[in-house]
C-alpha cells in the first residue's frame, strides 16, 4: 500500500515539474528560461548574459505577453524579429514568456538587473508595465510592439512600434467586399482592444467603400483571460455568421480567431462560395487548416519592424515616442487564379493609394 | 402520474413556458433564430458532457473540479493521437481513454487515499495544464472531420428536429442519449439507487452491505470517460485545433450548471441549453448593432443569469448529503 503512493506520487511530482517548464514565468525559476533561451549562433556572439553591462556586448531580452514565443502570432513574430536582429548584430538574445499579467514587471526587472541593452516587449496589454520600466531603467532601451503610448510620452529610451492595422483591414475589407456574393460579411474577433479595433474598423469600412450594399456582422470575444486563446468559441461564431449568410469572414484575434477561420474551412463550399481572411501574419503558413478558405491575410510586418527598431537602438536613437512599421495583404496563395483580374487590380490600387497617403480609411477609435 | 404532477408543477409550467416562447421566436424571428439555437446547442454540448461528469461524482459522493484537467488531458490525447496516427477513431479513443485514466487519478487518491477532493481536483487540472503545454506541438492538422449523422423521423420534428438531429456530429447525439441514460440510470435502476445511497448516507449504504469505495471508484472513473468525450469535443468537432488552455473554464462552468441543475442530469441539460441560449443572445446582440452595447458587458449576460438563477435555486437545492467526505468505516 505504502509503495504504491510513491508509484503514482513521484510521477505526479515529475509532472508538476514539467508544468514549471511549461510556464516559464521567469522570476525566479530559472531552470525554466535558461533552458528555453536562445543565444545566437554566431561566432563571436555573446553565448551568457553575464557581461551585458559591457558596452561592446549587446544583449536582447524580450518578454512576451501571456503567450507563447510559437503562438503563430504576434508573440512568435516579435520573437523571430529579435532573433533576427541578434544573429544581424551579433548580440545575445533571450526571452520570458509571460505566464500571468501580473509578472510583466517582474520579467522586465531580469533584464534590466542584468543591464541589457534593448528590452522588447509585446502586447498593448503590456503598455502601462513598459512606460513604467522605461521610466526606472533609463540605460535600457525598450520597444513596446502594438503600444500607442499617451501624450506627454517624453523617455527617450523608449519607442512604441505601432502599425496601420486599420489599412491592413481596409485593403483586405476592399477585397472581401468585391469578392462577396451574398454581401454579408463576418468578423471574429480576439478582445476589443486598438489594435484589433483598427483591423475591425478598416474591415468595415474597405467594404463598404468598395460594395456601399454589403452589411458586416462583427463579434468580439467578451471575456478578458481567454479572449485571444478560445479557438471553439471563434468557431461557434463562424458557424452562427455562416448560417446567417455571410460568406466570407474575417478571424481577428490570435487562436480565437483561428477557430473562426478553420471553421470556414470545413463549411460546405469553402474555397468556392465561402471564403475566410487570416491576420497579423501569413496565415498560409501558420494555420495550414485554414488553407481551403484563405483567400489572403490583413498582415502587419512585425517581425521585420522588430529588427528595424532594435537595430536603430544600437544605433543610436529611436524615431521618436512612436515608431510607425508596414502593414499590408499576404499573398492570395492558391486563390491567385480563382480571384478575377479586376478584383486583383483594383485592390492593388487601393493598397497604393493606402500607402502613399492618397486614400484614407476615415478609422477613428 | 398525478402526483408526479403536482410534484413537479412549477417545473413544468416554467418548461411548457420556455418550449412555447421557443417556437415564438423560431417563426417570429426565422432569420436568425435557428442559426442562434445551433449555436446555443454547440455551446451546451461540452457543458452537457462535462456536467454529467459531475453529477456522477457528486451522487455517489466525490467532488470533482478536476474536470476542466480531464477535458484538457483529453482534447491533447484526441487531436494529436488523430494528427500523428491519420485516425480520426483512434483520436477519439485516446481521448476517452485518457479522461478515464484522469478520472481513475481522481477516484483512487480521493476514495482510497482519503485525499481532500478539492486538492486531488486542483493537482489534476495543474498537471493537466502542465502536461499539455508541454507537449504542445504547433502545425499539427487533424486528418478528418466527425462523422454527421441525421437521424431519421425525429429530424422532421419543426425546430428540435433541425437543432438536435439534423447533420448533428455523432459526438453531440451521444451527448443527448448520455443524459437519458444517466438519468434512467439514476433514478429508475439498482446502480442509481446504491450510488445516491453511497453519495447521502455512506454507512447505511455500508451497512446494507453495498461495498462504498468500490462503487466510487468505479463511477468516478468512468465519469472520467464522458469528460474525455466533452475534451474530445473541443478540440476535434468544435474546432480542429488543440491550444494551450483551450478550454477556457468550461469545467468549472459545468459545476456551476450541474449545481443550477440540482444535481439532476436531465435538468444539467437543459441548464446547459439556457447558458447557451444566453451566449448565443450576448453575441447576436454585438453583431446586430443599432444599440452600441459594449461587449464586455453583453459577455456578462450569461453569468449574470448564472447569479440569478443561483439566487433563486439557492434555499431549494441541496447537495447530496456525504459529498467531500471520504467515507472511513467505524471499525478501521
Amino acid at each position: 500500500m505504502k509503495s504504491t503512493r510513491y508509484l503514482v506520487a513521484v510521477p505526479a511530482a515529475l509532472a508538476l515539474a514539467l508544468a514549471g517548464c511549461g510556464g516559464s514565468t521567469g522570476s525566479g525559476s530559472g531552470g525554466g528560461t535558461d533552458s528555453s533561451a536562445s543565444g545566437s549562433a554566431d561566432s563571436g556572439a555573446p553565448t551568457d548574459d553575464s557581461n551585458c553591462a559591457d558596452e561592446a556586448v549587446f544583449c536582447i531580452g524580450l518578454v512576451t505577453d501571456t503567450g507563447k514565443v510559437d503562438d503563430k502570432s504576434f508573440n512568435q513574430s516579435a520573437h523571430e524579429g529579435a532573433k533576427a536582429a541578434a544573429a544581424d548584430l551579433e548580440g545575445y538574445y533571450k526571452y520570458i514568456e509571460t505566464q500571468d499579467a501580473k509578472d510583466y514587471a517582474a520579467n522586465m526587472q531580469q533584464f534590466t538587473n542584468k543591464k541589457y541593452d534593448v528590452v522588447v516587449t509585446v502586447g498593448f496589454l503590456m503598455t502601462d508595465a513598459t512606460v513604467e520600466a522605461a521610466k526606472g531603467s533609463p540605460d535600457t532601451k525598450f520597444i513596446g510592439v502594438d503600444q500607442g503610448y499617451p501624450e506627454g510620452t517624453s523617455e527617450t529610451n523608449l519607442t512604441g512600434l505601432v502599425f496601420p492595422e486599420d489599412q491592413a483591414g481596409y485593403s483586405a475589407g476592399y477585397l472581401a467586399g468585391l469578392m462577396t456574393k451574398t454581401n454579408k460579411l463576418g468578423q471574429v474577433l480576439g478582445l476589443e482592444i486598438p489594435p484589433v479595433q483598427k483591423f475591425a474598423k478598416g474591415f468595415e469600412n474597405g467594404a463598404k467603400a468598395a460594395n456601399p450594399e454589403v452589411s458586416v456582422k462583427t463579434v468580439y470575444h467578451p471575456a478578458g483571460d481567454n479572449a485571444f486563446n478560445d479557438p471553439v468559441w471563434g468557431a461557434g461564431q463562424a458557424k452562427t455568421q455562416l448560417s446567417q449568410g455571410a460568406d466570407i469572414i474575417f478571424g481577428a484575434g490570435g487562436n480565437t480567431g483561428n477557430g473562426a477561420l478553420q471553421e470556414v474551412a470545413k463549411s460546405k463550399g469553402a474555397g468556392t462560395d465561402t471564403y475566410c481572411i487570416g491576420v497579423d501574419t501569413d496565415q498560409w503558413d501558420t494555420v495550414p487548416a485554414a488553407q481551403p478558405c484563405l483567400i489572403t491575410s490583413a498582415t502587419k510586418l512585425i517581425t521585420k519592424g522588430v529588427t528595424d527598431t532594435i537595430t536603430q537602438a544600437k544605433d543610436g536613437e529611436f524615431e521618436g515616442v512612436q515608431t510607425v512599421g508596414e502593414a499590408g495583404l499576404a499573398p492570395y496563395h492558391d486563390f491567385d487564379s480563382k480571384i478575377p483580374d479586376d478584383v486583383k487590380t483594383k485592390v492593388d490600387d487601393v493598397v497604393k493609394q493606402l500607402q502613399d497617403g492618397s486614400l484614407k480609411t476615415d478609422v477613428t477609435l | 402520474m398525478q402526483t408526479w404532477i403536482a410534484k413537479n408543477r412549477t417545473t413544468l409550467v416554467i418548461a411548457a413556458v420556455v418550449v412555447v416562447a421557443a417556437y415564438v421566436f423560431y417563426y417570429a424571428k426565422n432569420d436568425i433564430a435557428p442559426s442562434m439555437y445551433v449555436s446555443a446547442w454547440g455551446y451546451a454540448i461540452p457543458l452537457v458532457l462535462a456536467s454529467l461528469v459531475g453529477v456522477i461524482g457528486e451522487r455517489s459522493g466525490v467532488v470533482n473540479i478536476g474536470i476542466e484537467g480531464q477535458m484538457l488531458i483529453a482534447a491533447f490525447a484526441g487531436f494529436f493521437v488523430a494528427a500523428y496516427s491519420g485516425s480520426m477513431l483512434a483520436g477519439v479513443l485516446a481521448g476517452v481513454g485518457s479522461g478515464l485514466v484522469a478520472g481513475a487519478f481522481l477516484a483512487w487518491t480521493t476514495v482510497r487515499w482519503r485525499m481532500d477532493q478539492i486538492i486531488a481536483g486542483v493537482v489534476l487540472n495543474i498537471v493537466a495544464t502542465g502536461i499539455t503545454s508541454f507537449y504542445y506541438t504547433p502545425g499539427q492538422i487533424l486528418p478528418g472531420v466527425i462523422p454527421n449523422l441525421t437521424v431519421p423521423g425525429l429530424s422532421s420534428i419543426p425546430l428540435i428536429g433541425d437543432v438536435f438531429f439534423t447533420g448533428e456530429s455523432a459526438i453531440a447525439l451521444f451527448a443527448i442519449v448520455a443524459a437519458l441514460l444517466v438519468h434512467v440510470g439514476l433514478f429508475r435502476t439498482r446502480w442509481g439507487l446504491r450510488t445516491r445511497a453511497v453519495g447521502e448516507y455512506p454507512s447505511a449504504a455500508d451497512t446494507a452491505g453495498i461495498d462504498v469505495e468500490r462503487l466510487r471508484i468505479i463511477n468516478v472513473t468512468l465519469a472520467g470517460s464522458l469528460a474525455g468525450l466533452a475534451g474530445v469535443y473541443l478540440s476535434m468537432d468544435a474546432s480542429s485545433t488543440f491550444e494551450r488552455s483551450m478550454t477556457a473554464g468550461r469545467g468549472f462552468l459545468a459545476l456551476a450548471i450541474m449545481i443550477m441543475g440540482m444535481w439532476r442530469p436531465l435538468r444539467a441539460f437543459s441548464m446547459a441549453l439556457f447558458f447557451g441560449f444566453i451566449s448565443a443572445v450576448a453575441s447576436q446582440l454585438q453583431q446586430t448593432g443599432g444599440f452600441a452595447v459594449p461587449p464586455q458587458l453583453t459577455g456578462t449576460l450569461p453569468y449574470v443569469a448564472t447569479l440569478v438563477v443561483l439566487a433563486v435555486a439557492a434555499g431549494r437545492v441541496r447537495a447530496p448529503g456525504a459529498v467531500g467526505q471520504p467515507y472511513v468505516k467505524k471499525d478501521q
